[in-house]
């Protein structure tokens, strides 16, 4: 029988490492649902989001306070020229969508060796934002640093939220989305909107590089791995919208937290990769998914 | 008529020329190696093409039938000492089993979600790999006994023929699919899977078909990957093996007939010529490849090469210019 601290323990673990597999299959899904283009550099963001926090915290001594806003604005040059001088070019000349997401990987390829002659090839020690210092809630431990990037998550649902279905802009992003040329035709400039949900995606995962960093360490090559966990919140979620991929990336992390504790870890992997294939096959545009893939 | 000799069959030829002569032109044993893994990762490419290519599946798990292929070929020599062309047929006969079990419920899926689930699969049979070590050797792999054919041994520059005839077999293969009502069949299930299926098209039996074809082409390069590297472990699975297999389809030029020959060239003699930049190797590799792709977005075999089989829209292109698109393909 589990105790209800155990469990909580468990649901605790699970929220922070699937927080931030939502953070990479939202901002993947926000991409992907103006530009139709998996971004197989979106991981590498997480990366560039840690590593700037040790270059600017750790090299340059800025305070905390200034470096954050610093890696975001780094992470959003990032994003930007990734869509101008890859996705756009390559849909300028009509490339197969496969060609694309070949483009985004060059780009993964461009940003691990950048990384590497700035950073190095060894794991780095990324500054902490909030203190990890361990804390005691109802009987539960936790560090702020955890509880911060789980409500960061939740933070920026409800931005995403907001900026999607309050705003003009919000509905010209999803307008986008479903027939970039109509859109045109209704007077939205369609390559700013694309432009616009590259770099937020790459300062959503700036901010979750930023957060998970002090857990993972910085690494170089940290980016691949995080971009193949949030392409898997994306369609185990649904290719419809971030939310969908927000909800794939939490199941994610409470299934690793679950599998983990009843199981070996050593078997932890193949086992949820196995869940993750007969959901599929039960659901096959993903948990909340439209039924876009099958109607397309 | 010339004119559709010379953009069409030219290429082939000109590849078969070098192919036989390569051996006169070149004497060391790494450059012979480096030719082989040419070849090999052609094979390979040209079960994608006819996957993705004619029909229009995307799968990122095809490292899977690479390594099972390549496991049940050295297993079966190991345990049972099978000779060479009985273990190539176990290692075949193992892929293809394993490809139609998995293709039934997975080919239900559709674009991106298809990918992801035959990643799901491969990633799965790389974690069996590794982990179960008592039988597949674990990281470390297996030892590949020297290939045997007829009692002789096969020296190197009857190994590079025997993979070069395979890989001729194997074009010729592929050209064959694509002229036959298979061909037309899979292009028809690409373009509009409800109208192929209203025409007569047995939409799931020539999918899984697909499926299992390029389950025979991916194995038949892992067991030759096996028998040039004589060893098997789980990078054959793993997913640097299908970041491979897509760039060389792509800057080979996808769909296309003599472009798993381009792509596969310049994926295995790239790296030769970067490992001396050091640290600005990965780097320079990304810069090269958005470059390339970028001016050459129909990849090597695009320049030349008129009708290609036609391209797939996996999502929507989001450009204005669908329609020229569509135009171009037809």
């Amino acid at each position: 029988m589990v105790s209800l601290e155990t469990l909580a323990v468990l649901v605790l673990s699970g929220l922070t490492n699937g927080s931030v597999y939502a953070l990479v299959g939202l901002s993947l899904a926000m991409t992907y649902g103006a530009s139709r283009v998996i971004n197989f550099a979106q991981g590498e963001f997480v990366m560039l989001g840690a590593l700037s926090t040790v270059l600017f915290v750790t090299t340059f001594s800025l305070p905390m306070s200034l470096s954050i806003p610093l890696v975001l604005f780094v992470c959003a040059i990032g994003g930007f020229l990734i869509e101008r001088f890859a996705y756009r070019p390559l849909i300028k000349r009509n490339a197969d969508p496969l060609t694309v997401m070949i483009g985004t990987l060059a780009c993964a390829s461009i940003m691990t060796g950048g990384a590497l002659l700035v950073w190095g090839p060894n794991q780095l020690f990324v500054p902490n934002a909030f203190s990890l210092n361990s804390i005691s809630l109802a009987g539960i431990t936790s560090t702020p640093q955890q509880l911060a990037i789980i409500s960061c998550f939740a933070i920026s649902m409800l931005v995403i939220w907001l900026l999607l279905y309050r705003t003009h802009f919000g509905l010209a992003i999803r307008a986008v989305g479903v027939d970039p040329n109509i859109s045109k035709l209704m007077g939205i400039r369609a390559e700013r909107v694309i432009a616009f949900a590259f770099v937020f995606s790459a300062v959503v995962g700036g901010l979750a590089g930023i957060l998970v960093g002090p857990f993972l360490g910085g690494h170089v090559a940290m980016g691949l791995v995080l971009t193949i966990k949030g392409f898997m919140a994306v369609i185990l979620g649904g290719m419809g919208s971030p939310f969908a991929a927000a909800a794939g990336g939490i199941v994610i992390g409470l299934l690793e937290a679950v599998v983990a504790y009843y199981g070996s870890s050593f078997y932890a992997e193949p086992i949820i990769f196995g869940l993750i294939l007969l959901t599929m096959m039960v659901r096959p545009a993903g948990l909340l998914g439209e039924w876009e893939a099958t109607h397309k | 008529m010339s004119q559709h000799f010379m953009r069409n069959w030219l290429p082939a030829i000109l590849i078969l020329v070098l192919g036989l002569a390569l051996p006169v032109l070149i004497h060391s044993g790494f450059q012979l190696r480096l030719a082989m893994l040419i070849c090999i990762y052609a094979i390979f490419g040209m079960g994608f093409n006819i996957l993705f290519g004619l029909g229009g599946q995307l799968s990122l798990g095809q490292q899977a039938f690479f390594a099972l292929g390549a496991y049940a070929f050295a297993l079966v020599q190991i345990h049972f000492a099978a000779p060479l062309p009985i273990a190539m047929l176990a290692g075949i006969t193992v892929s293809v089993v394993v490809s139609l079990v998995v293709a039934i419920p997975v080919l239900r899926l559709r674009t991106h979600y298809l990918a992801m689930a035959t990643l799901m699969f491969a990633m799965i049979v790389h974690d069996v790999a590794v982990r179960w070590t008592g039988f597949t050797g674990g990281s470390s792999g297996l030892q590949v006994p020297p290939p045997v054919l007829f009692g002789m041994r096969l020296e190197r520059i009857e190994i590079y023929y025997f993979i070069f005839a395979i890989a001729v077999v194997a074009f010729l293969v592929q050209i064959f699919i694509k002229s036959t009502h298979i061909g037309r069949a899979l292009q028809a299930v690409k373009a509009d899977e409800t109208a192929a299926s209203s025409l007569g098209v047995n939409v799931v039996r020539y999918k899984v078909s697909a499926f299992m074809l390029a389950s025979v082409f991916s194995a038949v390069a892992g067991i030759l990957f096996a028998i040039v590297s004589r060893n098997v472990d789980p990078s054959y699975s793993n997913i640097g093996m299908v970041v491979n297999l897509l760039t060389l389809s792509v800057i080979g030029g996808l769909a296309s007939r003599v472009g798993p020959f381009f792509g596969a060239a310049i994926i295995v003699l790239a790296p030769q010529f970067l490992t001396g930049l050091q640290e600005y190797e990965t780097l320079i590799y990304g810069v090269l490849l958005l470059l390339f792709i970028t001016f050459l977005p129909r990849g090597i075999a695009g320049l030349f090469e008129r009708n290609s089989m036609p391209t797939l829209a996996l999502a929507q292109p989001n450009t204005g210019s669908t329609d020229a698109a569509k135009a171009d393909s037809t």
